[in-house]
């Protein structure tokens, strides 16, 4: 019992004090979970890390699958991800609840106004950043340009892109083991 | 009775294909809630990636705490959120088992190494898909373009660069 609401209070904690994506949160949690209470080898929390990353779903919620499932098996691994989205969720249901009034308010209508288009920038920048980590050549580009195309323009799902995706890369995979 | 299942059934699908985190699931919500339920527009859907940005927790979540409770609620707003989750729950746990037996595969390093390449491509989309929105004036693209060098050069952490394009709009505009 002592176990599972030690799960609750670290994963609260890293819930509630990751702001702006998975990135902000990965060492948070590295420092909890492998320096703070030695439920994890470095090794292990890779191999976690590099599981949630592979996991479709937020890299967060992957992770603290893996930990709580690795502490206490299906009870921790419930706590663990209670407890990472529990502060996210009540922060967004309070503002959800005051969204209505405050929407008219022209302050914040602004305030939005202004944010809209900050917004799309940090959307652009990941893309030159990623551009160049995620291996992209000339010979490979029309994957991505044409994956941009076809859900941005022609609003294609990118269900049927990640199915084919996954198919193709598995199909070529097998046959480069024979 | 019928908004908590389709609530429930788009947030499933989201989070069942929602890989690489952040910004390549923004053209996956986008299509689900603004195109094809219209739930949203598509200045909302930015209200709320903004809002996302600056509160604790992933984007997909945040999504779906949001739209969950204005169309159903809280208990719209707990189904949504489950929804989202539920995926993960399932194919982590199958993963963590095998993951070690899996991971020196070929074919199943190709799949990520490919489907990085992919998210590329869908936040791209998503970029294609807001930006027509956003920029309504000279206001806008002056905001744009001092948010994209703050952080693009200068690493700006999106925190503080949505509170200072907040007060920056509040200000003047």
């Amino acid at each position: 019992m002592k176990m599972i609401l030690k799960i609750f209070i670290t994963f609260f904690k890293i819930g509630a004090f990751t702001i702006g994506g998975a990135y902000a949160m990965i060492p948070l949690i590295r420092r909890e979970v492998c320096q703070k209470n030695n439920w994890l080898t470095e090794d292990e929390f890779l191999d976690g890390l590099s599981a949630a990353q592979s996991c479709p779903g937020p890299i967060a919620i992957n992770l603290s699958i893996y930990i709580g499932f690795h502490l206490a098996k299906g009870k921790g691994m419930a706590t663990a991800v209670l407890a990472t989205i529990l502060p996210s969720f009540i922060t967004i249901l309070i503002i959800a609840m005051l969204f209505q009034q405050f929407a008219e308010v022209t302050l914040v209508q602004k305030a939005f106004h202004s944010l809209r288009p900050a917004v799309v920038a940090l959307i652009a920048v990941p893309l030159i950043q990623m551009s160049k980590q995620s291996g992209l050549t000339l010979s490979n580009c029309w994957f991505p340009l044409s994956v941009a195309v076809l859900v941005g323009f022609l609003k294609i799902s990118p269900v049927y892109l990640i199915l084919i995706t996954i198919a193709f890369a598995v199909y070529q995979g097998l046959k480069k083991q024979k | 009775m019928m908004i908590y299942f389709e609530l429930f059934r788009t947030f499933f699908k989201i989070g069942l294909f929602s890989f690489g985190g952040g910004y390549a699931i923004l053209a996956m919500i986008n299509q689900e809630v603004v195109l094809k339920n219209a739930w949203l527009t598509n200045s909302q859907f930015m209200d709320i990636v903004a809002i996302s940005q600056m509160t604790p927790g992933p984007i997909a979540i945040n999504a779906a705490t949001f739209i969950g409770y204005q169309k159903g609620g809280f208990l719209g707003s707990v189904i949504s959120t489950l929804g989202v989750i539920f995926p993960s729950l399932i194919v982590m746990t199958l993963i963590t088992l095998t993951y070690i037996k899996l991971k020196n595969q070929p074919w199943f390093k190709n799949i990520f190494r490919k489907l990085r390449l992919l998210s590329l491509g869908l936040i791209a989309a998503a970029f294609i898909m807001i930006a027509g929105d956003a920029f309504r004036d000279l206001f806008s693209v002056l905001v744009f373009t001092a948010s994209f060098i703050a952080s693009w050069k200068f690493k700006l952490n999106p925190f503080y660069l949505l509170i200072g394009a907040a007060v920056i709009g509040i200000a003047l505009g």
